[in-house]
């Protein structure tokens, strides 16, 4: 768990976001089953500076390697967004990308 | 700098009064509603998150799954309305556990939101957000899912 790829642009004031953070989404049962650790993401939050833009609580029923699309207003080109991940080990990841 | 603590501590104590009834945003749903991850049913599991009001039926948010889904494994769901919306979640009933994903709407933006589930068997998937102003909309589509995902 870990990686993460973020795509961001600007256009008339609507920033188009495509993310996709690396994880297997295996929850307890799929676990067992591929006899491996259950890992997935329980908490993703998208930032611009410290006004947070995109938020969510996920389990371990989104697909492999989640990709999330959406778009926010309120940022510039140029700006930096920032994700933090954190998974179920308690485990926070983050990165961040400048909009274009 | 006396004032300015005073006034912190003041906002500080309107905070902790209002937070349980209203602002919901950066707030971890997996802590504050232990239970309704927990839950089989999604049912049981919106009665968890969002309390025992009145669902409303509605056609104003837009929800687009595939009708048959070939691969289970990955669907992709796409969510968006123009409605002040809060709290946007998702829940099926094909998997162990009911709640799939929550959305908190950050103040001032709009739902448009895809991504992609898993599911395991054919079920209904229902969609339950919660509007600033209380309101609590629901939508259910089901979704046929030809072979299961989630290792199954």
């Amino acid at each position: 768990m870990g990686k993460m790829k973020i795509k961001a642009k600007e256009k008339d004031g609507v920033v188009k976001v495509k993310a996709m953070f690396k994880s297997l989404m295996a929850d307890k049962e799929e676990a067992e089953k591929k006899k491996i650790e259950a890992a997935f993401i329980t908490y993703i939050v998208g930032k611009v500076g410290d006004k947070v833009v995109f938020e969510a609580t996920t389990s371990g029923f989104m697909a492999e390697n989640p990709l999330i699309k959406f778009s926010f207003t309120g940022a510039k080109k140029g700006d930096e967004l920032s994700f933090t991940l954190t998974d179920n080990h308690g485990k926070t990841v983050t990165d961040k990308k400048k909009i274009k | 700098m006396e004032r300015r603590k005073f006034l912190n501590l003041g906002l500080v104590a309107a905070a902790a009064v209002l937070a349980p009834m209203t602002n919901l945003n950066a707030v971890d749903f997996r802590e504050a509603k232990p239970d309704a991850w927990k839950a089989e049913k999604s049912a049981d599991a919106i009665k968890a998150m969002f309390g025992d009001g009145e669902l409303k039926t509605t056609d104003k948010i837009k929800f687009v799954a595939p009708k048959l889904a070939e691969n289970g494994g990955s669907i992709p769901i796409t969510l968006s309305t123009d409605l002040d919306i809060e709290t946007i979640a998702l829940f099926q009933d094909a998997n162990p556990r009911a709640a799939t994903i929550v959305f908190s709407v950050p103040e001032g933006q709009k739902v448009d939101y895809s991504f992609r589930i898993k599911m395991r068997q054919t079920a209904v998937v229902t969609i339950v957000a919660k509007a600033k102003d209380g309101t609590l909309y629901t939508l259910a589509k089901e979704i046929d899912v030809s072979i299961g995902g989630c290792g199954g």
